[in-house]
């Protein structure tokens, strides 16, 4: 029994011999899962120069009980430190900013960029879902989901239906997914537009929350095309409205020759700077079209995926994806590719050129503004005697964003106004069943 | 027939039930969608299938191929077409095994009983009977069979799951794209999708709890055979000897997995690596992952 392949062969053959015509069609066998069964993560992302770091612990359980009745529900918890680009523009002199809450002052150094006061988070989010078959080849699934933070709490429900057609091997499915988000901000919502007051002057921020719905229709088409290949395309539309400015973020209103940022003297602590809190529309309608195609080259898989997303701030984005699963001694290794590409929003702005109408929305928040990003990775998996998986995965994310030329004034052309960022992702899985 | 021979049919929810026992297993047939008289039909032609391969090839049988095979030991003997077929099956097993399956080996059986008590042969007992045991001391020129005087053959380790395949086959024939599911005592085809499209559902009973399913596996289309020393071993010495006999050395496979379960295309594919992963005890995984098939290890 050395030689494996010949010894298939032969079994092969010899079954035939014995068998005759008799031989059937492939097997199609699949495992029920019937008990427990746990996917837990730990993971870790950091960014470089120090700036957002997340652990996140998740654990999701899963139950089979018969005849395609499953529950399964995750808990995580993330903790989040750190800190993000303000949106407000870098400047050869040190800049003043007044933190979020509104009682303390923070200085950035001459030449950095801008980063958000110092912030630590902490998030759970707890989601349970239940799927079960509706009718002959009708299934149904319901979920619910829950998260909160400091700031935030998330509220969601969805409902999806799918039905089979084509002996199993088409499935056609439509889904509705409703959320909504209550925002409440330290130290209150900034009026949209308004600027950065000196520290104890609360008078442009408004206690209570905003809250934010979004509703989510998704059209979903899956095909196996051959015994190796299986297609998934989706469609969906999403929308939202309400609050959906980011209370943290600001614009740096600038010397129309210059490029520099205004001054101010505040009066006791506060801002030294002009800087005013940004302002996005209050609806959202964004559409995606995602495709993927999973194939089998004998025992190695090979996925691609791409998504294009349109929505009515500007932004239109294009994410493609591959990864190869190579069967590898017990395990497998998974390399993978990311590449994401995204245009500016129309009311994206690097900086508020003093003088100038002021725009009725607009925000320098780089997560609106064009850039692209790669993501290289590899994840390796081991099967356990016990029919257990552990799995790590690392990845290395780049992203490289510009400004456009025609927003870059005056000395605004010698600093980076769009500094590159990357990340380190590691994540450790454990599957196991009780 | 006898009494035991009776086959019954009962109506389920969506599909048919039929049962009858063979080979020492109870067998049972479930049949999708169908009239009366077609399932009727389907379970006539399966239970008539397992009765006529058992009696043919059941070494209990006086009247048998296999037993006619047995008495003559020591004479040459001119073997049927489908005994011939199964003799050219067994000889490619053993080849693949390098001798640990033989169809000769079942003489060994009168040293071991594997009753989960502790009695455990001499060597000199085993080495009296591997003098009877070898495929390469049998001239096999088919259709002609000469065993040497006091061997025996035995094809219990790949006759069920060749009558698995031998039924369906003829419900295949009887009924031609009728979907259903064929078990003898745990070895199992289906033949076709079932109308739904919904799988078959077939329970892998737990080694360690008797008449509990450790899992369900879906079966679309394929079979499942199961290899195991559930209840049959003998516990000596802080060692667990299973009832799988390495026809080499005459004892048996030790530190093997309890139950080896393997979804092929066929039933006697599926039969044959689940016993020559049982004979290779401890490595029995290695032949398993290196067939590509789908297996399950208790």
């Amino acid at each position: 029994m050395k030689d494996y392949d010949n010894f298939n062969a032969t079994l092969a053959a010899a079954t035939c011999a014995l068998l005759g015509s008799a031989v059937a069609t492939p097997v199609a066998a699949q495992e029920e899962a019937g008990r427990w069964s746990f996917d837990s993560t730990l993971l870790y992302y950091g960014e470089s120069d120090d700036r957002v770091r997340d652990i996140s612990a998740a654990v999701s359980a899963q139950r089979d009980f018969g005849d395609e009745r499953k529950l399964s529900a995750t808990l995580t918890a993330d903790t989040l430190t750190g800190a993000s680009a303000s949106g407000a523009i870098a400047l050869d002199r040190p800049q003043t900013f007044t933190s979020p809450s509104g009682r303390a002052v923070y200085t950035t150094g001459a030449g950095d960029v801008p980063l958000d006061d110092t912030f630590l988070d902490t998030r759970f989010a707890l989601n349970a879902s239940w799927m079960q078959p509706l009718a002959r080849l009708y299934t149904v699934s319901a979920g619910l989901g829950f998260s909160t933070e400091y700031d935030y709490t998330h509220l969601g429900a969805n409902l999806s239906l799918a039905r089979d057609f084509n002996k199993r091997n088409t499935t056609l499915s439509a889904g509705l997914a409703w959320s909504q988000d209550d925002v409440d901000p330290v130290g209150g919502r900034p009026i949209p537009l308004s600027q950065m007051l000196d520290v104890g002057n609360g008078t442009n921020k408004r206690d209570g929350s905003e809250s934010k719905d979004v509703l989510d229709l998704l059209i979903g088409f899956t095909q196996v095309l051959n015994r190796t290949t299986v297609l998934r395309v989706n469609y969906s539309y999403s929308d939202s409205s309400g609050y959906l400015n980011d209370p943290y973020k600001l614009l740096s209103v600038v010397d129309p020759l210059t490029g520099d940022t205004l001054t101010r003297v505040p009066v006791g602590q506060g801002p030294d700077g002009v800087y005013l809190f940004e302002s996005r529309p209050d609806s959202r309608t964004k559409q995606s079209l995602y495709a993927e195609v999973k194939h089998a080259f004998g025992k190695p898989v090979m996925h691609f995926a791409y998504r294009f997303m349109t929505d009515d701030w500007g932004i239109d984005s294009h994410t493609g994806e591959v990864r190869l699963r190579w069967p590898l001694g017990d395990g497998y290794i998974e390399p993978q590719l990311r590449y994401y590409t995204q245009s500016a929003a129309d009311f994206y702005r690097a900086s508020l050129v003093s003088g100038a109408v002021l725009p009725r929305y607009a925000s320098a928040d780089f997560r609106l503004g064009d850039f692209d990003a790669t993501t290289v990775g590899i994840k390796y998996g081991h099967d356990t005697p016990g029919g257990n998986e552990w799995s790590i995965r690392a990845e290395y994310y780049q992203q490289n964003g510009s400004v456009p030329r025609e927003q870059i004034i005056g000395n605004q052309a010698h600093r980076d106004q769009y500094p590159d960022l990357s990340a380190v992702i590691v994540q450790f899985g454990y599957r196991f069943k009780l | 027939m006898n009494a035991s021979c009776a086959a019954t049919l009962t109506r389920d929810a969506d599909h048919w039930v039929g049962r009858f026992v063979a080979m020492a297993s109870p067998c049972e047939v479930l049949i999708d969608h169908a009239p009366q008289s077609v399932a009727q039909q389907v379970l006539d032609t399966v239970a008539a299938e397992a009765w006529r391969i058992e009696h043919k090839f059941s070494r209990y049988r006086s009247d048998g191929a296999v037993n006619r095979i047995n008495e003559s030991a020591g004479r040459a003997t001119v073997v049927d077409e489908e005994s011939a077929n199964l003799l050219d099956f067994a000889a490619t097993l053993t080849r693949l095994s390098d001798g640990a399956f033989d169809i000769t080996s079942g003489v060994l059986r009168k040293a071991w009983t594997f009753d989960g008590g502790d009695h455990v042969p001499s060597q000199a007992q085993i080495d009296v009977l591997l003098e009877l045991v070898g495929w390469h001391n049998v001239e096999w020129q088919r259709p002609i069979l000469k065993l040497r005087a006091g061997m025996q053959i035995d094809l219990g380790g790949i006759g069920k799951e060749y009558a698995v395949d031998a039924a369906a086959g003829l419900v295949e024939t009887a009924a031609p794209g009728l979907s259903c599911l064929i078990n003898f005592g745990g070895d199992v085809a289906v033949r076709n999708t079932r109308q739904d499209g919904k799988p078959w559902r077939v329970g892998i009973e737990s080694w360690a709890r008797m008449g509990a399913a450790e899992r369900v596996v879906q079966l679309s289309h394929g079979a499942l055979a199961t290899s195991g020393d559930s209840r049959r071993f003998v516990f000596r010495g802080g060692h667990r000897y299973s009832h799988i006999l390495d026809a080499r050395t005459g004892w048996p496979v030790r530190n093997g997995p309890h139950s080896v379960t393997v979804a092929a295309d066929t039933c006697t594919q599926a039969g044959t690596l689940t016993t020559l992963a049982m004979l290779q005890g401890q490595y029995a995984e290695r032949v398993l992952k290196a067939s590509g098939v789908r297996y399950w290890l208790q």
